[in-house]
């Protein structure tokens, strides 16, 4: 479904991806771990087309979308909550859903979109009309995976949901990342709690300073030694 | 006395609003304070006038394609002047704007000529030129309830725009947060057309009002106008519309009390100094929300 081929990208003058090859098929979780300053979220902006890509291809179902816009991206299928939410503040819950639906025009199927999105989190349906600034952390996380799944993605990047939450929140969030993939939309998982994310996907992606280093299904890399010392916390 | 001043300063005031709501939604979705609009101002009264001149168009049809047309030479100012400096560092583009100011002024003079020109008043409806109530020593005109009209209509269809409409949502959603707009699928370079198109329609419109209510228009009548609203916008609190209003309709007013009460050579020095005590007092302006926006 999502091909990344040797893709690089700058800062400025720095190089913040040197080498990144990954492949995402369609109906799976996949993740993507390694340590703060790794690649990983540069890796969601380049294929958002949020960061320039400087070298390599992106392809999404056989379409080279390396070069295209940000909007045009989002018309073809992959929606990305980026890290930090990055939720309208002023706008209300409800608004805050609304654009995430606005390359759409079929009312019918925002309006059960939105329900549905209701049904995911409660909560939001209460404060619909609050402004967005004024919920908390985990309730923008939820209003952040809501308003992305308005779009109907068929690829969701999800940059780092359990950052700054509390462990429940955390359980919760997960449950419905695999309840979203369960109901068929291909996602890829940026996250620094490499155990929550090895547990919820099929399989993972290690990067360090802007390369793939490892790779393999969720379980065996759950069972690396290598990993689990340098991502799980098993010091020695 | 008091009530002839007020009505005057709000006439004033409002056309100020008309202007500087322009700023303040320019400066919300691209942090660029626009120099130019008060030339895209000046433009609007002198391609009404050249529509009914020229075109022998009546007034209204003049008018509204005047307004079109400084729509599209908002959009193209953007396009040609803002855009390829989107990533560049905002001096760069303020520059610009103070440079895309001096051209199209100097564009007008070579067009138009230096001298100040009458409205065509011919071509006004006869109604306009007289009173519409008077009440001991304070007369209305129909021309002022007719800026009235027009100008809170213009505010109030603004508003709705703003806030009901699928592209104002997104005009707001990208002055919020740029990426997170482009990541909805937002286009954002046609959101910040359409904020061109509508700030440059609304100075348009003020444009015209003031050739008609004083009677004249000439090349450089932009500047002075553009700085005023600039400050009524600062006043209000840039890159609040709301706001913007607010503070048009307060200079307006003080400067028309400056100048009945204290001197009409105060005139404008009674505004400035209404202007720097608000942003000494309050930095962010009457409306200014400067947290949650921006948190």
């Amino acid at each position: 479904m999502l091909e990344l081929n040797r893709v690089q990208a700058f800062y400025g003058t720095i190089q913040a991806l040197k080498d990144v090859t990954l492949t995402v098929r369609s109906g799976e979780i996949v993740t993507l771990i390694g340590a703060n300053g790794a690649g990983k979220s540069t890796t969601l902006m380049a294929i958002s087309s949020v960061v320039a890509v400087g070298g390599g291809t992106i392809v999404f179902e056989g379409r080279d979308i390396t070069r295209l816009s940000t909007d045009r991206v989002v018309a073809l299928g992959i929606t990305q909550v980026p890290e930090g939410r990055m939720i309208f503040p002023a706008l209300t819950v409800l608004e805050n859903l609304r654009m995430g639906g606005y390359l759409r025009r079929d009312r019918a199927g925002l309006r059960a979109d939105e329900e549905h999105a209701f049904q995911l989190f409660p909560i939001l349906k209460e404060r619909r009309k609050q402004p967005g600034g004024t919920l908390s952390g985990g309730e923008q996380q939820m209003l952040a995976i809501a308003r992305a799944l308005m779009a109907r993605p068929r690829l969701l990047l999800l940059d780092e949901p359990s950052l700054g939450l509390a462990p429940m929140v955390v359980e919760h969030i997960f449950a419905v990342i695999a309840r979203i993939n369960t109901e068929g939309t291909t996602i890829l998982l940026v996250e620094q709690n490499a155990q929550m994310a090895l547990q919820v996907a099929h399989r993972g992606y290690v990067l360090e300073t802007g390369r793939v280093v490892m790779s393999g299904a969720a379980a065996d890399l759950l069972a690396d030694p290598k990993v689990r010392e340098a991502y799980l916390g098993d010091g020695t | 006395m008091l009530e002839q001043q007020l009505i005057n300063g709000l006439t004033l005031g409002l056309i100020y609003a008309l202007i500087a709501v322009g700023y303040t939604m320019v400066y919300g979705v691209i942090q660029l304070i626009n120099f130019a609009h008060g030339e895209i101002y000046m433009l609007g009264a002198f391609f009404c006038v050249t529509l009914i001149t020229a075109a022998g168009l009546p007034f209204y049809v003049a008018m509204l394609m005047a307004v079109i047309c400084c729509a599209l030479c908002g959009i193209l100012l953007d396009i040609i002047a803002y855009r390829p400096l989107r990533r560049a560092p905002r001096l760069a583009a303020l520059i610009t704007a103070i440079g895309m100011s001096i051209f199209l002024q100097n564009l007008a003079l070579i067009i138009w000529g230096s001298r100040s020109k009458p409205f065509p008043r011919a071509s006004l409806p006869a109604y306009l030129s007289e009173q519409a109530l008077v009440m001991g020593q304070v007369g209305l005109t129909w021309l002022q309830l007719f800026i009235f009209a027009v100008a809170i209509g213009m505010m109030v269809a603004l508003f709705l725009v703003i806030h009901k409409t699928r592209t104002g949502t997104a005009m707001r959603a990208l002055a919020q947060n740029r990426t997170a707009a482009a990541l909805m699928g937002i286009n954002v370079n046609a959101v910040i057309s359409f904020t061109f198109a509508l700030g440059s329609a609304m100075g348009a419109v003020a444009g015209i009002l003031v050739a008609v209510y004083y009677n004249t228009l000439y090349p450089t009548m932009g500047y002075t106008a553009g700085v005023k609203a600039f400050a009524a916008a600062v006043l209000g609190g840039i890159g609040s519309v709301p706001g913007a209003m607010v503070g048009g309709v307060v200079l307006g007013v003080a400067e028309a009390l400056g100048a009945g009460y204290v001197s009409s050579l105060y005139r404008d020095g009674v505004a400035y100094a209404v202007m720097i005590a608000v942003i000494v007092l309050r930095p962010s302006g009457i409306l200014g929300r400067a947290a949650i926006d921006k948190a």
